[in-house]
């Protein structure tokens, strides 16, 4: 089975979420046989997701089933989510029992804790037979652009992970990050596959109802993006001692230095491990991390590449730089995904990657051979840890506004230069309704005119700041 | 309306895109869909540097409301009614 999910004890907890549903190993193995009957093998499923035993029960069956799901927010813009259905016609929905009323078209066939499998009415259609699942690249911009996975790559991914990890039976890690989100699976997938019990939320980290049912569970493993340990400082989190909890990792961009050796410092005093990480939706997830013996000495960087894994860095000739150095980082291992897709066709591709990927981001390996990543090729942000595509952006103000403009910034803000003064309120707007992210996040600066090349290509470089 | 009203309101109309004439009782954490957690942390940091005052964990948490701000604020030692 999927995790080797057979092989745990039946009557440990798997999954314990907020909502007061617990589900064993053993009973997990038999809902996941169940499924079988209804869903599909090969097919596509669009999977709602909240942190719950539905959700990820529903998750797990399908992929030992060879059902291929989609994991996208139960809380997904509607608008957004038509224009996947409508580009990826799936036979299939995973879906709360509560929003199954928004879909007239589909058609119940199996319920269960809180969710339902609905048949869509789309018809079958082949994918790649490695195909196993698929997650967008950015649940901002609503760019149906997905990561292909193969089972290989998540299975590796949980396995390596779990080991520096030294995840055990006795850890009960909190899935406070979605489900549908990289980072946030990995923790569930790592975990499960060492029998752990996973504990889940889709409360916010700033409610009340979150630290209840936080305090109650005796959690071993929290898993923050740099948002998440914000939070967690304001809340004074390092003012008590939390004896269960053994690791405070981190991953999704950079965290702020005076956070950082906050966290650091409170892990040494307290006996827990504090471990950074580095990953990418296109390897699933974690690929460095930062073993917490360095936390301090070497605060800032991702340290070296997981067990299983290689990293390097290339010149601008793609030759290898040896020793210390900068430049493009790249990254060898079995979690690798393979490939992207824009459309339905492209999901009956194979592995276009081959186990090797230039990861956009740029990087200075130190003598010690640790990473520290010191830009970024490719033209997106990572706001509060979701990536958002700054041409994804330019194209959305260009078709609701009418008008040109370019984006650019920082992971602290985007700044979006456009020539029209009057724009600015709707241009705010437009992105954080669209993206979802805080209107603070976006700041729109007026001028004379957009610097383009000869060949009338903008030229960030010029654009003030 | 008094100065520290004013800019209270102003972070509010800054962070959720409100009208001034929304900012009433029925502004609470459960009524408006823009209030997830990336709003109430730069809301509680907005409001922290601008009336240089550290919130108590709980009352980060149960923030709740425009409302209810006020009131916090006020225990605070906020006068805002200036």
């Amino acid at each position: 089975m999927y995790l080797g999910l057979e092989a745990r004890p039946r009557d440990r907890a798997a999954v314990i979420d907020d909502q007061g549903l617990s589900i064993s190993f053993g009973e997990l193995c038999s809902f996941m046989s169940e499924m079988k009957n209804f869903a599909r093998s090969g097919a596509v499923v669009f999977c709602l997701c909240e942190n719950s035993a539905g959700a990820i029960a529903g998750y797990l069956s399908f992929m030992d089933n060879g059902t291929v799901p989609l994991l996208l927010s139960a809380a997904i813009d509607r608008t957004q989510l038509a224009v996947l259905k409508q580009t990826y016609t799936p036979p299939y929905m995973w879906l709360p029992e509560r929003c199954l009323g928004e879909f007239p078209e589909c058609r119940a066939v199996f319920r269960r804790y809180g969710y339902v499998l609905a048949e869509t009415g789309h018809r079958f259609y082949p994918v790649n037979k490695d195909l196993a699942m698929l997650l967008c690249t950015s649940g901002s911009t609503g760019s149906p652009k997905l990561v292909r996975h193969k089972l290989t790559n998540l299975e590796t991914s949980a396995r390596y992970v779990s080991e520096f990890f030294g995840a055990c039976e006795d850890d009960r890690p909190m899935a406070d990050l979605p489900m549908y989100y990289t980072m946030g699976l990995s923790v569930i997938n790592s975990y499960l596959y060492r029998g752990a019990t996973v504990v889940a939320s889709s409360k916010s980290l700033m409610s009340p109802e979150f630290w209840d049912f936080y305090d109650s569970q005796d959690i071993t493993v929290f898993t923050g993006v740099p948002y998440s340990y914000e939070i967690l400082r304001r809340l004074r989190f390092t003012a008590k001692e939390w004896p269960h909890l053994k690791i405070l990792t981190q991953g999704g961009g950079k965290l702020k230095e005076k956070i950082y050796l906050e966290f650091a410092e409170y892990a040494q005093r307290t006996g827990k491990k504090f471990i950074a990480t580095y990953g990418q939706t296109e390897c699933s997830a974690r690929m460095a991390y930062l073993p917490p013996e360095y936390a301090v000495s070497k605060q800032g960087s991702i340290g070296k590449a997981i067990p299983g894994g290689e990293l390097s860095i290339i010149d601008d000739k793609r030759d290898f730089i040896e020793g210390p150095g900068e430049g493009e980082m790249c990254y060898c291992g079995p979690n690798v995904t393979m490939g992207y897709a824009e459309n339905r066709k492209e999901l009956l591709k194979g592995d276009e990657w081959y186990g090797f990927r230039h990861t956009g981001d740029i990087a200075r390996r130190d003598e010690d051979g640790f990473y520290f990543i010191t830009g970024r090729k490719s033209r997106f942000l990572k706001l509060f840890g979701v990536r958002v595509g700054l041409d994804d952006c330019e194209k959305i103000i260009y078709s609701k506004l009418g008008a040109d403009c370019a984006c650019a910034g920082d992971d602290r803000e985007m700044r979006i230069y456009v020539t029209r003064p009057d724009l600015s309120e709707a241009i705010v707007s437009l992105l954080s309704d669209t993206t979802g992210i805080l209107r603070t996040s976006f700041r729109v600066v007026v001028i004379d005119r957009l610097p383009r090349s000869g060949a009338g290509k903008i030229l960030y470089s010029q654009l003030p700041v | 309306m008094g100065e520290n009203l004013r800019k209270y309101n102003e972070v509010f109309m800054n962070i959720f895109g409100a009208a001034e004439s929304e900012l009433n009782e029925s502004f609470t954490f459960e009524s408006v869909h823009k209030w997830d957690s990336l709003a109430h942390m730069a809301l509680i940091s907005r409001l922290e540097d601008i009336f240089d005052v550290m919130f108590e964990t709980e009352d980060v948490l149960h923030y709740g409301s425009y409302l209810n701000g006020i009131k916090i604020l006020e225990r605070y030692g906020v006068d805002m009614k200036a």
